[in-house]
């Protein structure tokens, strides 16, 4: 069987010196993530989750090794490119939301699309349908700071989702979120996953999104120390 | 042989109207920063206008010799050296109180010359506000005063020439000192939040998304 890769990482690293120490945030990841798949990233805090979301997004250089997004090597893209990369193939979510505070829950969602340079009206139809989706077709006209955690989130979904882009990367979205609420996020975010056929990746401690995940990669000191696809996670359970 | 595959990189848009409006918005609802990078403006812009205003009454009264004197001017420059870096101390701490936010503004597609625009843009803004409501309370300063000398001498100062810049030299004080209270508060803020304004559209999205407030 052969795979079309979304993503492709060949030992990437990334290194920060702070002081006279180097700290190894990321040392020669090697990872290949399917079209279409949810990918959930397991690791602890400082594992390198973020340093790894920051090079496949496209937001920072990597000290050594390459990332391919579509195929396509970033590190040769200029800052216009990669602006253009992070607007139309990548949609952000993070564990603090990051709404743009003066803004509504419907103009959020349309700012990546004024970027992709999309008309008014399409502008409108699309941002409204994506609310509705995530089921707030009744808090259009919100601001962040009027709605809930799980709402902005929504908001951030529906915001990420909003250029149709290749891949979602998650940067721990239910850390800041109860239970039940952060459960919700996870089944949105897997339902999308598949209405879509867009790749999500998740990073998380957050061991409900076990379930959901087609695999988990379980990152520690800045390496992969491995790699579970789902069935493997259902005969380890059988095992016990 | 197949080459290595191209992204179809497009073009990213900003118009201009929208900036303008999410500037303003961005003005509406952080009111207390903006009132206070505001009121740098206002106090220089007014302590110019009554200078001026007064040198026009005492012109009247006086005659000859009576205008702005030169040790007015030093403390005019000097107040308005302390409106700029006002305004830029204030414009510093709305960059780093949105760090994230401008991180943020680049994950969806945002590029440098876009949050510089969008700096840039509130800060014209806060100059028009600033210059308008700076020339009313410096006419305000000199009608109180006016209220001493008689206020058919300020009127009549305020409604001749007095003003020696070109372009200016025929309007009435009244109008002179008002155009000269917009452009000169556009000018002082565009110039004061321009350091603020590259350093927020410079910030790497990586390190601005790990800022913590
Ligand atoms: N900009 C930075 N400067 C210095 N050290 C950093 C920077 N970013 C991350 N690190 C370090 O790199 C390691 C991995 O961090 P991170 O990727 O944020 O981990 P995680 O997201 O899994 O918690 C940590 O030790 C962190 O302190
Ligand atoms: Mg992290």
């Amino acid at each position: 069987m052969k795979y079309e890769y979304t993503v492709e990482t060949e030992d990437l690293a990334k290194y920060y010196t702070m002081g006279p120490a180097i700290i190894k945030a990321l040392d020669g990841i090697d990872l290949r993530v399917i079209r279409g798949e949810y990918l959930s990233i397991m690791g602890p805090s400082g594992s390198g989750k973020t340093t790894l979301f920051n090079m496949i997004g496209g937001l920072d250089r990597p000290t050594r090794g390459k990332v391919y997004i579509d195929e396509v090597d970033i590190s040769k893209l200029d800052a216009y490119e990669l602006a253009w990369l992070r607007c139309r193939k990548i949609g952000y979510i993070f564990q603090t939301f990051n709404l743009i505070p003066v803004l509504t829950a419907l103009e959020n969602v349309m700012l990546p699309m004024i970027f992709a340079g999309v008309p008014r009206e399409q502008r409108v139809k699309k941002a409204t349908e994506l609310l509705e989706r995530v089921g707030l077709g009744d808090r259009l006209h919100h601001k962040p700071g009027e709605l809930s955690g799980g709402q902005q989130q929504r908001v951030a979904i529906a915001r990420a989702l909003a250029n149709d882009p290749s891949i979602v990367l998650a940067d721990e979205p239910t850390a800041n979120l109860d239970l039940k609420t952060g459960l919700d996020i996870i089944n949105l975010l897997r339902e999308l996953n598949r209405e879509k056929g867009v790749t999500v990746i998740v990073a998380t401690h957050d061991l409900k999104m076990i379930d959901v995940s087609d695999r988990i990669v379980y990152l520690r000191d800045g390496k992969v120390e491995r790699i579970e696809t789902r069935r493997e996670i259902a005969i380890e359970i059988e095992e016990e | 042989m197949s080459s290595a595959p191209r992204m179809e990189i497009g073009k990213i848009y900003m118009p201009f109207g929208e900036a303008v409006r999410i500037a303003l918005e961005d003005i509406r609802r952080r009111f207390v920063r903006a009132a206070i990078t505001t009121a740098s403006v206002v106090l220089g812009v007014a302590f110019m206008d009554a200078l001026l205003i007064l040198a026009a009454i005492a012109r009247v009264l006086g005659g000859e010799g009576a205008g702005v004197q030169a040790y007015q001017l030093w403390i005019l420059f000097i107040s308005l050296l302390v409106c700029v870096v006002g305004i830029m101390n204030s414009m510093l701490i709305a960059v780093a109180e949105r760090t994230r936010e401008i991180g943020t503004w680049k994950c969806l597609g945002a590029l440098d010359k876009h949050v510089l625009l969008l700096f840039l843009i509130e800060a014209l803004l806060i100059g028009v506000i600033g210059g308008l409501l700076g020339w009313v309370i410096g006419l305000l300063v000199a009608v109180i005063y006016g209220t001493q000398v008689g206020m058919s001498t300020v009127m009549s100062a305020l409604s001749t020439s007095s003003v020696t810049i070109a372009g200016l030299e025929f309007l009435p004080t009244a109008i002179s000192t008002f155009v000269l209270s917009i452009v000169l508060a556009v000018f002082l803020s565009l110039v004061a939040s321009l350091y603020p304004a590259y350093r927020a559209a410079k910030l790497n999205p990586a390190e601005a998304l790990r800022y913590e407030v």
